[in-house]
């Protein structure tokens, strides 16, 4: 049987489709979030069954999180990014005890226990600052792609201090710095690192190894040894960190069905 | 139950207003449905009957005291989001929108209680709200009371009770009247009755199954306190809970489906007041599928915890004791906020502990700290706690983490 996670995110809707006969991923998709929330994770979920010859009778539950999770008509349960994300960390790196998920607008972090379940979790608040959306504005201000970034970062020799609250605010400070000489380099250093600092702040230090990276900002080069550097930690990011979260959904779908009435990993 | 009208008949300065029989007819939720309604009416008439009207800000501000002078004490906090623009005029973006809604409704005149006090107390508790008040002060007539915040300090507590002198002598002064000890006594044994009656209906939340949801509870309560309408409101309701009244079933089954399904999770809220129109929290934690069968604030039992020593000798020391103990953050250090939460923990039994955090509510926030770590380490409960402000911007982000931290509580079941 084929269980179907649909994580919809605020930059990306991500489906995985979960056999539970292997207990493997049979297919998964990212595509760019659009304003039909429910068409855009419809049509790729559509599109996944096709394209891997999947029979649709042979598809059972579907289960929606992420920040669009209550528009997902065609999922059966919505559960939310949090337990999803533990569950899916659960199943690819389960001796994983910590987790920082990064994605478009929200920075998380979760404590896990032993047995994966989730143990203590914050959040980012209102502010956009720390997250993908916050890398890709300041990125485009200094004319570099996203995913040069952490190479560009990697030849700065001192660091700027990025250290405004807020993505507005953020992307003012970084004028000031380029009107007054300081390198690209410097400044993309800056910023990794000034998300880095961010999510330990949320996070608190001395953290439970092994300590995991996920999200889409896991794809930057550099961000996790950003981290790892402001944690003083090793940080090792995910497999595959944009679809961790719709494979936990996936897994808890398949877990509903055995009647399991808690949402553990 | 049977003595509170030999009680209301000792009490001078509680007498009933037009609205009484009406009162005794109507259910006692649909009374509080209409509470700021009754509450101006009470003022109206206390006050076209040459009572002072007296605006207090705080749980620190010894009602008694003003229910002793002849005065009617009514809570002005803002929970208004309407009101803050205005304010932002005068006072920083970045501050407690409990103390920018209060001004926002002193600067546009719309708040019909604070128009017609004929005094407002304040009290020095935290920073933003002392410097707030001297702004009011400016067209206000306005009494700060100083409120030291030693919790243990014995100096402290005589200072509080030298500051409660000074306020009873103003009183008595402003409005040309003497607080005896024994009125004094009288204001105490009328509020300890509406404490006692307050803590007896949030008992009820104990239960397995309670009939209320924590936003109905949170609805059952005045403005005003010491109203004899409202007293007997509280004692219908109680009645009526507990199946005693005589036309309370029908009522009672209506609320047991709305407030008692199997399966909810039962939390624990601390931090900040959630005065009358800023519940949004709290409906989002039971619109998720919690229940909110107790709540360590101001709004809720902190105040309700202690009563005043009605036969003390000296009864203004007694008044002093019980506020000075309330266990706000503004008080260093705070451990009776820890011994209440310890208590009540035992009591209403809770699945989670939720901290609520005014934005830039200093205290409350850099407290929070020692209470996550209380909860998570001495309670063993999972704990969340959420900083934001009136306006309903960030409601989706809260809702994740509720829900989220509802499916850890339900996975530890």
């Amino acid at each position: 049987m084929i269980c179907a996670g649909v994580d919809a995110g605020s930059r990306t809707a991500k489906v995985v489709l979960f056999d539970s006969d292997s207990l493997g991923v049979a297919a998964a998709g990212v595509v760019d979030q659009g304003i039909d929330q429910d068409a855009v994770a419809d049509a790729l979920f559509v599109r996944l069954i096709r394209e891997n010859g999947i029979d649709p009778s042979q598809v059972g539950p579907v289960v929606g999180t992420g920040y669009g999770r209550k528009l997902i008509r065609f999922a059966q349960k919505t559960i939310t990014e949090i337990t999803c994300q533990a569950a899916g960390i659960r199943h690819s790196v389960p001796e994983a005890r910590t987790i920082i998920d990064i994605g478009g607008q929200d920075s998380k972090y979760l404590r896990l226990n032993g047995n994966g379940s989730v143990a203590d979790f914050a959040m980012n608040d209102r502010c956009a600052a720390g997250t993908g959306r916050f890398l890709e504005l300041l990125a485009a201000q200094l004319g570099v792609r996203l995913d040069r970034l952490g190479e560009i970062a990697a030849l700065s020799r001192n660091p700027a201090i990025i250290s405004s609250m807020c993505a507005v605010f953020a992307e003012t400070e970084i004028v000031g710095l380029l009107a007054s000489g300081i390198t690209t380099a410097d400044i993309a250093a800056g910023v990794l690192a000034s998300i880095a600092t961010r999510v330990a702040a949320m996070s608190g230090r001395n953290l439970d190894g092994p300590i995991v990276l996920t999200g889409g900002v896991a794809l930057v080069p550099g961000m996790e040894a950003a981290l790892e550097s402001i944690l003083g930690q090793p940080v090792a990011v995910a497999p595959r960190p944009q679809i961790t979260c719709a494979l936990g959904a996936a897994i808890l779908a398949w877990k509903s069905l055995n009647g399991s009435p808690t949402p553990t990993a | 139950m049977a003595k509170c009208r030999g009680d209301r008949d000792d009490v001078p300065d509680c007498g009933s207003t037009a609205s009484t029989g009406e009162g005794q007819s109507q259910n006692p939720f649909a009374w509080f449905d209409g509470m700021i309604g009754h509450c101006l009416e009470y003022a109206q008439a206390a006050k076209a009957a040459g009572k002072p009207v007296v605006g207090i800000l705080c749980e620190y501000t010894p009602r008694e005291l003003i229910v002793a002078a002849g005065g009617v004490p009514v809570c002005l906090c803002g929970g208004s989001a309407k009101t803050i623009p205005a304010a932002e005029q005068h006072l920083p973006a970045n501050l407690c929108p409990l103390i920018k809604s209060t001004y926002g409704y002193h600067l546009l005149g719309s708040n019909p209680f604070l128009e017609m006090a004929d005094l407002v107390v304040g009290e020095t508790t935290c920073d933003g709200k002392k410097k707030m008040y001297e702004l009011m002060a400016e067209s206000r007539p306005m009494y700060v009371l100083q409120l030291p915040h030693q919790a243990n300090g014995g100096a402290a507590l005589e200072y509080w009770l030298a500051e409660l002198e000074k306020f009873r002598a103003f009183l008595e002064e402003r409005f040309g009247t003497e607080i005896t000890d024994d009125k004094i006594r009288e204001a105490a044994k009328l509020l300890n009755r509406e404490r006692a009656l307050r803590r007896e209906l949030a008992a009820l939340m104990k239960s397995a199954h309670p009939l209320l949801t924590g936003r109905q509870l949170i609805a059952c309560k005045s403005s005003i306190w010491g109203m004899t309408d409202a007293l007997r409101q509280y004692e219908r309701a109680i009645e009526l809970l507990r199946g005693q009244g005589g036309e309370a079933s029908s009522l009672c089954e209506k609320i047991a489906s709305e407030g008692a399904r199997n399966g909810r999770v039962r939390v624990l809220m601390t931090g900040v007041p959630m005065v009358h129109g800023a519940e949004r929290v709290l409906d989002l934690i039971e619109d998720c599928g919690g229940l909110a069968v107790a709540m360590e604030n101001c709004t809720g039992l902190k105040p309700l915890a202690e009563d005043i020593d009605e036969t003390a000798a000296d009864p203004l020391r007694a008044l002093a004791g019980k506020y000075f103990s309330l266990p706000c953050s503004v008080m260093t250090p705070n451990d009776r906020r820890i011994d209440l939460l310890r208590q009540l923990a035992a009591d209403y039994r809770p699945e989670c502990v939720v901290e609520l955090i005014w934005q830039a509510c200093l205290t409350y926030d850099v407290e929070s700290h020692r209470v996550k770590r209380f909860v998570e380490e001495e309670l063993k409960l999972p704990y969340l706690r959420i900083e934001t402000d009136y306006s309903p911007s960030d409601s989706a982000r809260i809702n994740v983490r509720v829900e989220a931290l509802f499916e850890t509580v339900r996975a530890r079941r």
